[in-house]
């Protein structure tokens, strides 16, 4: 392991980091106070899109859930996506009821199916060009 | 909303859609090139000229900041108001809108609705992802669709060989129309072996990218040079982004009425029309499964149903009601800030009788619906 080269989130803010927060990585969402209303990612603006009320709170979202819906990606999108071509990208419907677009990972992309049961990782995207590692979450399907 | 005067339909202009780069022995032309011919066209067909002109609406999703200000210098400046519109794929239709509601209020008698396009090779570089969202691979426009196709499938019982049936019958239906950017007509097989894009759906499920422009003139009825076949404008609204619907946003838990199905009500309501009144429609296929999905969104078929009143014929040239008889986007090509208008302009040509080989017997009510990214959802009704 090369101890000078960094992880580096996609984004930040989009999942909990255990080594600061304690516990598994899991998504983080907001959640309206007045209306109820969940977000992914969390709301930077601080207001719900859906009552404009200013009452939310974060919360850590499923880390396991259901596809949605999926695609196999079999062309290069431009400029950004430095990883793996044919790859696979869907929603997947978490139990709070919320779907969550995601890269898919540790698949057999012939497999992917409306249905599967899948849970969150997180994983390498792709290396910058001073070599730290870009990480996202990804959804893989459970195997137990 | 209030409808205002009778908008009428003085005149329309298009120019083929196809690929203007001065490549391989085809033209150069610019969009500014593509919308002025277009423009001059509608005004031949008006019996105008342009100094009658007092406001103009140009839609263009890629051609820079002024693009109408360039387009129109090029027949000349008259001091007017040129207003630029960019609402993505649904630029054209927002502007005739526009337009639409300048006469309707009674601001000005004649008004020019524009739009042109020259466009960018590859795969359309949208700006309408969030930057980590496009790093994961999400900025992928077919990619959306294959995802809804997905669902469709999943809720519908619809198939791959559904979607491509639509392209077959565009395609049948581009054949007959000589501004389509593909006139030969494909096969089933075809569609099947053309490459895979974003599974399930493959390149011949997908418009072709094309330069054009189109261009129509409205105004008061007391403004019309002749009469005869005269066009109204039935409906012209513009749904954006109703909640919970907005793609490359993000995700939420409360989910609202889709925003084809709102637009189509409102169209419903301000023409006083109901689907079961329309003679012809222009349906939305940037992407071929979306026609079926458009269709019964906005209620001209119930959910589900599309792909067998599709394989029944029922959306054919000769069908009950038929869809997208210029070929549609999948024929036609799709420059951005012209297709929605190049769909209402199908309508007003199939309602006056001017379609030639893929005229609708007796049509007299159209509508033509447009999406864009935003999302956007613009629908025009027109009638004799
Ligand atoms: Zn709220």
């Amino acid at each position: 392991m090369n101890d000078t080269k960094r992880w580096i989130p996609v984004r930040e803010g989009l999942w909990s980091d255990p080594s600061a927060d304690g516990g598994e990585a899991q998504l983080i969402g907001s959640h309206c106070l007045t209306c109820g209303e969940l977000f992914f990612p969390r709301q930077d603006s601080g207001l719900c899109s859906y009552c404009q009320s200013k009452d939310l709170e974060d919360i850590r979202l499923s880390s396991k859930g259901k596809i949605y819906s999926y695609t196999v990606v079999m062309q290069r999108p431009p400029v950004y996506y430095k990883a793996e071509v044919p790859y696979a990208i869907g929603f997947v419907e978490l139990p709070e009821g919320i779907r969550v677009e995601t890269l898919f990972t540790g698949c057999d992309l012939e497999k992917l199916h409306v249905g599967m049961d899948v849970e969150m990782v997180i994983e390498k995207l792709h290396e910058d060009d001073e070599g730290n590692e870009i990480v996202a979450y990804k959804f893989r399907p459970v195997t137990s | 909303m209030k409808n205002g005067r009778a908008v009428v339909v003085a005149g329309v202009g298009l120019t083929r859609f196809d690929s203007y780069d001065g490549q391989k022995g085809r033209p150069k032309k610019e969009y500014y090139d593509l919308g002025s011919e277009a423009i001059l066209k509608a005004l031949d067909e008006a019996g105008m000229t342009w100094k009658e002109i007092q406001a103009a609406f140009c839609g263009s999703v890629y051609c820079g900041t002024a693009s109408g200000h360039q387009t129109i210098s090029n027949i000349g400046m008259t001091g007017i108001p040129i207003v630029n519109v960019e609402n993505a794929c649904s630029s054209g239709s927002s502007a005739f809108r526009l337009a639409y509601q300048m006469v309707a209020a009674e601001i000005y008698d004649v008004v020019l609705a524009a739009g042109f396009e020259s466009m960018p090779r590859g795969f359309i570089r949208s700006t309408a992802w969030p930057e980590w969202q496009r790093f994961m691979g999400f900025n992928v426009q077919p990619a959306a669709y294959a995802m809804a196709a997905v669902r469709y499938m999943e809720e519908t019982g619809a198939t791959v060989e559904d979607f491509a049936r639509v392209s077959v019958k565009n395609r049948r239906h581009g054949a007959l129309n000589p501004n389509a950017r593909f006139q030969k007509p494909v096969t089933l097989d075809e569609v099947f072996s053309s490459r895979m894009i974003a599974q399930p759906l493959r390149l011949l499920h997908a418009c072709p990218l094309a330069d054009g422009g189109a261009a129509v003139i409205l105004c008061s009825k007391d403004k019309l040079k002749s009469k005869s076949k005269m066009v109204t404008v039935a409906a012209s609204v513009l749904t954006s982004g109703t909640y919970g619907h907005v793609y490359g946003g993000g995700s939420v838990k409360i989910k609202t009425p889709d925003t084809i199905t709102i637009s189509a009500e409102q169209a419903w309501e301000m023409s006083g029309y109901g689907p079961e009144d329309m003679d012809v429609v222009q349906a939305y296929d940037t992407m071929a499964p979306g026609e079926l999905w458009d269709l019964e969104k906005m209620g001209l078929c119930k959910k589900g149903e599309a792909p067998r009143l599709l394989r029944e014929g029922f959306f054919d040239l000769g069908g009950k009601l038929p869809v997208n008889t210029d070929g549609g986007l999948l024929s036609r090509g799709h420059p951005l800030g012209a297709t929605s208008l190049a769909q209402i302009i199908e309508i007003y040509r199939q309602i006056r009788g001017e379609a030639g080989p893929r005229q609708v017997p007796g049509a007299k009510i159209g509508l033509a619906h447009a999406m864009g990214a935003g999302p956007n959802s613009a629908v025009v009704i027109l009638k004799r």
